[in-house]
C-alpha cells in the first residue's frame, strides 16, 4: 500500500557549501509537507559586527534549531520535522514554512529580492520571528530593513497581557535572556549597557500579529545551550516557554 | 380510422372489446358448419369436373374463391352477435367533473379557450353531447381546482381556481355518489396537477368500487410559441451573505436555438443579470445563475424572464421563490488534535465572515488545549464535549488531525449521533492522525464517512502524495466549490491552485456518497478523492483529505489578491450550517400561498439532545401583514413522534409571520420563526399545456377511455356500453355488418376478373 509521492516541485532552496558546511538536512528533492511543522531559519544578505560580511543569520545554526526541536517536541504535542531548515528570504519555496526564525537581524542588509520575498510571505499568512540583537544600533539597521518591507507598519511592544503569553505556557513577565557565558556569576544579562529586554511586534493589515520581535534577548543561545549545566536554568526555561508560546500563537492565529 | 372501422363493422372498436361473440341461428355451430362444408364441396366438385379450356390451376383459384364467399355467406347466415351489457338509461348516475382553474381561460391555436369548449359542450339544450348523456343517465356536476365541490351545473364555473388537484377532485366527487348506482365519472381537464398529491391514492378506491373515470384532454399539447420559467431549485433558508447558486429551468417552443436574459431580483434591487442560451424546441434547459444574499429576513426572490415577441402565454415567464435570510451566527467546533497551520489558515479565511463562528480546540498536549473564540471561560473548559447537551449546541463540528482512540466511545458514538440524530455538518479533514491513519476504522464515525477508508499506510513515512485538485462534474455544480467563480472559470480557478498534498490514501466512496473535488498525481493508481460528501441520517457529513489546503493561501504560485482559499472555507463552513436544524424547528406545506389557501405547519420538537418530544405543549403566535397576532395551539400529529401541526388559512395579501414555541411544563424547549407569503399566484400558467399522458393513465387504470374535443361524440356510447351501475344484457347483430357485403361483392368480383383475365367467359 505504501506509495511514495511523485516529486513535481522544486526542491527547497537551501545555502551552499560556503555556509561553514552547515546543510540542512531535508534529502535533495524532499518535498515538504509531511509534517506539519518545518522549524524554519530565513537566510537572508547580511553582515557580522560590521567588520566582516560573514552571515550573521547562520548564528547558533543548526544546532540551536536542532536542540530547540528536540526540548520543544517533549513540551509541546507537536509533529515538527525533526531536523533544521533554513530557507533563503528570496526563494518562493519560503512559502511553504509559515512560520519564519531570523536571528541576528542586527547584521541584516537585505538585497531587493529578499526584501519582495519576506513582504510577500508577509502578506500571505507568514510569520515571522525574529531573535538576537541588542543595542539601539542593531536595532536602527533591523529596523531600516523592516522598514523596507513596510515602511508604515508600526512597531508595537507586546504587552504582557497579549494572548501570546498564554498560547501554551502562562508567562509573566519578559526576561532578558542572556547569550552563553553572560547572566552567571554576578556577569550582566545584556550585551548593551543597560538594554533592556522587549517583545515587540508587528500587525498586519487586519490587526492580526505576523512578527514578533524579541529585542535585547538571546531566545536561541538558551536554547542552544539549555544542556550547559552552567547555563542558568531559569533563563532556558522562559526561553523555551516563550518558544512554545510562540510556536502555538504562530501555527492558531 | 375509427370512423371506417365503425362504418365497415357496424360498431366502434370498443363494443367489440367490450362484448362476447355468439351466433343467433338455431342449431348447432358445429350443423351449419357441415352444411357449409357439404355445399363448399358441392362448388368445388363443379369446378373440379368442369371441362374446357380452364388449366387446373385456373379452376383451383376459382374454387378457392368461390368457397370463401359460401363460407362469408354462412357466417351471415349463422346470425352473428355481440353480447355485451349496457347501462339501463335514466337508472344511473354520472359524475360531470369539469376544471375550473385559471388554466381553463387560456386561448388556443384556434383563439377558443378551454372554458369555451366546457361552455359548447355543457350548455343545457345547446349541446347534442349534454343531451345525449341527460337521457342516459343522471348527471351530477363537479367543479374542481384546488378543492372540489357539487355545482347545479356549468354556469356556476368561474374558473379562477389558482390551483389543480386532479386526486382531490377524483376523491371528493367518489365519496360524494357513494352508494349510488354510478356508471363513471367524466373528468374534464387539461390535466395540469399542480398540487402534486399522488393520484395511485385517489385511483385504487376507484379501482375497488370498479368506477371508470372517463377523462377529456382539452387544450393543446404543447403551446407554441411560448418560454416558461420553470422549476427553481433554491433552499428555503440560507445564511446572510451566502452565495448561491440556482438553477433555473427553462422550457420552450418556437424559440429554438435564441439566447434569452433571465433578470433575478428583490423587493430593492436587481441581483443578477444573465444570458441563456436556449436549446432545440421543446428541450429543456438548466441555467445555474449565482446570487448572494446579503440582507436578513423573509425576502421574495423574482426570476424573469422579458416576454418575448408573439409569446402565447406571459404569465409563465417569471417566478417568486421565498427565501428566510438568517442573520445568525452559526456555531462550529473545530477540533485539531495538534499545532497545524489548517487550523490558523481556516480560523484567518472566515474571520470576516460574521455569520459564522468557528470555535477553535486545538490539542497542544496532553490534556492541554487551547480554546480560540469561545464565548466564555466555561465553554470548552474541559476539552472535547463530553456530554451531547454540550455537544449539541454547535451546528457542525470539524475533526483535524486526531486519532480516534483520543476519543471514549461514548464520545464517538456522540459525534456519529450528533450526524444522524441532532442532524449536524461533521467534517474530517485530512492528516497523519486523520481517516485510517487516525485508527477511525471500525468506529461509529468511519459509516458516517462518504468515503470507505482503506488500511492504515501506518503514517506519512509510508504514503505522502502531492495531489492536483480538479473538480468533478457534481462539483462544477456546487456551491462550496465554485471559488466565487462562474461556469467556465471555476474548472480555471482550480487549475490555477497549486497541489496540496495528503497522507491518508482514499479512493472510494462511500454507496450514494458525492465526490465534489478529485486529486490527481502520476505516482497514484487511482484518483485520490478530495472532497465528499453525503446525507447520512438528519444531517451531512464531508470529507476533506488533503492537510494543507492552507497552500492555496501560503504557496507562491497564487497570487495575494487571490481569494481562492478564503472563498472555500467560506463556502464550506456555510455549506456545513447549512440546513442544520433547531431542537424546534417549523415550516409551512407550501411557502407562498393566495389569501383563502389552506396552509399547513408542521413544527419538529425535540429536547436538548434532540430526542423528539411528544408531550410538549406548543403554540404559533401568528402576526399577519396588518399586524394582527393569533395564537393557535398546534397538536401532535400521534403517528410521528416529535411531529406537531395546524392548519391555518391566511386571509391578507402580505408577509406573514409564525412563531412557534414548544414548553414541557415550564421549561421553555425552543422556538423557531418562518414567514409565509401570499399573493395571487400565477401557478395555473405553468405547465398549462395539455398533459395527456396524467389523463390518459386515470382512464386506463380505472376502465375508462381518454377523449379530446375531436372525439367526445363518442362519449354517451362508450359509457353506455362499459359503463358500471345497473345494466342489462343487450345483442347486437353483426350478420348486416357492411364488411360481409363488401366481403362478398369483393369475392365475387374476384372470380369475375380472373375469368376475364384468362379469357373464360
Amino acid at each position: 500500500m505504501a506509495q511514495q509521492a511523485p516529486q513535481q516541485s522544486p526542491p527547497v532552496a537551501r545555502p551552499n557549501g560556503a555556509y561553514d558546511g552547515r546543510q540542512p538536512r531535508m534529502v535533495e528533492g524532499e518535498l515538504p509537507g509531511k509534517y506539519p511543522l518545518y522549524w524554519t531559519r530565513a537566510i537572508y544578505s547580511g553582515y557580522r559586527g560590521g567588520r566582516s560580511w560573514r552571515q550573521s543569520w547562520a548564528t547558533d545554526y543548526p544546532k540551536g534549531d536542532q536542540q530547540f526541536l528536540v526540548v520543544l517536541k517533549r513540551l509541546v504535542r507537536l509533529n515538527a520535522y525533526d531536523w533544521d531548515n533554513a530557507v533563503r528570504l528570496d526563494d518562493p519555496q519560503l512559502r511553504r514554512f509559515p512560520v519564519l526564525y531570523a536571528v541576528e537581524v542586527g547584521g541584516m542588509d537585505m538585497t531587493n529580492a529578499e526584501v519582495e520575498g519576506l513582504r510577500g510571505y508577509l502578506d500571505a499568512g507568514g510569520f515571522l520571528i525574529v531573535d538576537d540583537f541588542w543595542g539601539s544600533r542593531e536595532w536602527d539597521i533591523f529596523e531600516y530593513n523592516i522598514r523596507r518591507v513596510y515602511p508604515d507598519r508600526p512597531i508595537i511592544d507586546i504587552g504582557i497581557g497579549h494572548p501570546l503569553y498564554s498560547a501554551y505556557y502562562q508567562i509573566e513577565e519578559v526576561m532578558q535572556v542572556p547569550a552563553r557565558g553572560r547572566g552567571i556569576r554576578g556577569r550582566p544579562t545584556e550585551e548593551c549597557y543597560g538594554c533592556r529586554a522587549a517583545v515587540r511586534g508587528m500587525m498586519d493589515d487586519d490587526g492580526r500579529l505576523s512578527v514578533i520581535i524579541n529585542f535585547n534577548t538571546d531566545l536561541g543561545d538558551a536554547w542552544e545551550w539549555a544542556e550547559d549545566p552552567y547555563y542558568p536554568l531559569r533563563y532556558s526555561t522562559y526561553a523555551y516557554e516563550m518558544g512554545a508560546n510562540m510556536i502555538v500563537y504562530a501555527m492558531s492565529h | 380510422m375509427s370512423r371506417i372501422f365503425e362504418f365497415l363493422f357496424k360498431y366502434r372498436p370498443l363494443v367489440f372489446e367490450q362484448g362476447e361473440f355468439a351466433f343467433g341461428a338455431p342449431g348447432s355451430v358445429r350443423f351449419w358448419l357441415m352444411v357449409g362444408a357439404v355445399v363448399g364441396a358441392g362448388a368445388v366438385a363443379s369446378y373440379t369436373l368442369a371441362r374446357g379450356k380452364s388449366s387446373v390451376m385456373d379452376r383451383g383459384i376459382m374454387a378457392t374463391l368461390r368457397v370463401m364467399l359460401l363460407a362469408v355467406l354462412v357466417f351471415a347466415l349463422l346470425q352473428p352477435a355481440l353480447i355485451l351489457s349496457t347501462v339501463v338509461p335514466q337508472q344511473n348516475f354520472l359524475g360531470v367533473l369539469i376544471d375550473d382553474s385559471r388554466s381553463m381561460g387560456l386561448e388556443d391555436a384556434n383563439g377558443a379557450t378551454r372554458a369555451d369548449f366546457v361552455t359548447q359542450a355543457f350548455t343545457p339544450s345547446e349541446s347534442e353531447l349534454l343531451d345525449e348523456l341527460s337521457e342516459r343517465f343522471v348527471l351530477r356536476f363537479f367543479r374542481f381546482s384546488d378543492v372540489a365541490g357539487r355545482i347545479d351545473g356549468p354556469g356556476e364555473l368561474t374558473y379562477d381556481g389558482t390551483h389543480t388537484d386532479l386526486a382531490g377532485a377524483l376523491d371528493a366527487a367518489r365519496q360524494e355518489l357513494a352508494g349510488l348506482p354510478l356508471s363513471g365519472l367524466v373528468m374534464v381537464s387539461d390535466g395540469a396537477d399542480n398540487e402534486n398529491e399522488p393520484l395511485t391514492e385517489a385511483l385504487v378506491p376507484l379501482q375497488a368500487a370498479g368506477v371508470p373515470v372517463f377523462t377529456v384532454g382539452l387544450g393543446e399539447d404543447a403551446i407554441t410559441p411560448d418560454i416558461e420559467l420553470g422549476r427553481v431549485e433554491m433552499p428555503r433558508a440560507v445564511l446572510e451573505g451566502s452565495s448561491l447558486l440556482v438553477d433555473v429551468v427553462i422550457t420552450q417552443r418556437g424559440f429554438g436555438r435564441t439566447s434569452v436574459p433571465i433578470i433575478v431580483e428583490d423587493e430593492l434591487r436587481i441581483l443578477a443579470e444573465e444570458t441563456v442560451d436556449l436549446g432545440a424546441d421543446g428541450e429543456p434547459v438548466v441555467a445555474r445563475i449565482s446570487i448572494e444574499l446579503d440582507r436578513a429576513g423573509p425576502r421574495k426572490v423574482r426570476f424573469r424572464i422579458p416576454t418575448q415577441p408573439g409569446e402565447r402565454v406571459q404569465e409563465n415567464n417569471a417566478r417568486d421563490v421565498q427565501i428566510e435570510v438568517r442573520g445568525e451566527r452559526e456555531k462550529i467546533l473545530y477540533f485539531e488534535g495538534e499545532p497545524r497551520f489548517e487550523l490558523k489558515f481556516i480560523r484567518r479565511a472566515v474571520d470576516d465572515d460574521e455569520n459564522v463562528q468557528v470555535v477553535a480546540l486545538q490539542r497542544t498536549a496532553e490534556a492541554k488545549f487551547l480554546r480560540l473564540d469561545v464565548d466564555d471561560g466555561t465553554e470548552l473548559e474541559f476539552g472535547f464535549p463530553a456530554t451531547r447537551e454540550e455537544l449539541y449546541r454547535y451546528r457542525a463540528l470539524i475533526l483535524g488531525s486526531v486519532e480516534a482512540s483520543f476519543f471514549s466511545h461514548d464520545q464517538l458514538q456522540m459525534i456519529a449521533d450528533f450526524v444522524s440524530e441532532r442532524g449536524g455538518g461533521l467534517l474530517m479533514l485530512g492528516g497523519g492522525s486523520a481517516f485510517a491513519e487516525g485508527g477511525w476504522q471500525g468506529t461509529p464515525v468511519e459509516e458516517v464517512m462518504p468515503i470507505i477508508m482503506q488500511e492504515s499506510t501506518g503514517g506519512p513515512e509510508n504514503f505522502f502524495a502531492e495531489v492536483k485538485v480538479t473538480p468533478t462534474l457534481a462539483g462544477l455544480a456546487h456551491t462550496a466549490v465554485q471559488l466565487n467563480e462562474e461556469g467556465p472559470g471555476v474548472a480555471a480557478r482550480w487549475d490555477s491552485l497549486p497541489p496540496v498534498t495528503t497522507v491518508n490514501p482514499i479512493s472510494e466512496l462511500r454507496p450514494g456518497a458525492t465526490s465534489l473535488l478529485l486529486g490527481s498525481s502520476d505516482a497514484l493508481p487511482a484518483d485520490q478523492i478530495v472532497l465528499a460528501f453525503q446525507r447520512y441520517g438528519r444531517g451531512k457529513s464531508i470529507a476533506l483529505t488533503v492537510q494543507d489546503s492552507w497552500l492555496w493561501q501560503m504557496h507562491a504560485d497564487v497570487p495575494l489578491e487571490d481569494q481562492s482559499h478564503e472563498s472555500f472555507w467560506q463556502q464550506v463552513t456555510r455549506w456545513l450550517v447549512d440546513g442544520v436544524p433547531e431542537a424546534v424547528s417549523v415550516v409551512t406545506d407550501q411557502e407562498q400561498v393566495e389569501p383563502g389557501e389552506s396552509v399547513r405547519l408542521t413544527a419538529s420538537v425535540g429536547d436538548s439532545t434532540y430526542i423528539e418530544v411528544n408531550d410538549a405543549s406548543v403554540t404559533a403566535k401568528i402576526t399577519s401583514p396588518s399586524g394582527s397576532v393569533e395564537e393557535v395551539p398546534v397538536d401532535w400529529t400521534v403517528d410521528r413522534d416529535g411531529q406537531y401541526e395546524v392548519q391555518f388559512r391566511p386571509v391578507e395579501d402580505g408577509e406573514y409571520e409564525v412563531e412557534v414555541t414548544a414548553m414541557r411544563g415550564e421549561e421553555v424547549l425552543g422556538t423557531d420563526v418562518t414567514y409565509l407569503h401570499t399573493a395571487p399566484s400565477n401557478e395555473e400558467f405553468f405547465g398549462a399545456s395539455r398533459h395527456q399522458q396524467t389523463l390518459q393513465r386515470i382512464a386506463d387504470e380505472t376502465g375508462g377511455q381518454y377523449y379530446t374535443p375531436d372525439n367526445i361524440e363518442n362519449l354517451p356510447e362508450d359509457i353506455t356500453v362499459t359503463g358500471a351501475g345497473v345494466t342489462l344484457v343487450e345483442e347486437m347483430d353483426l350478420w348486416d355488418m357492411p364488411i360481409l357485403f363488401f366481403l362478398m361483392l369483393s369475392l365475387m368480383g374476384a372470380e369475375w376478373a380472373f375469368r376475364r383475365m384468362r379469357g373464360l367467359v
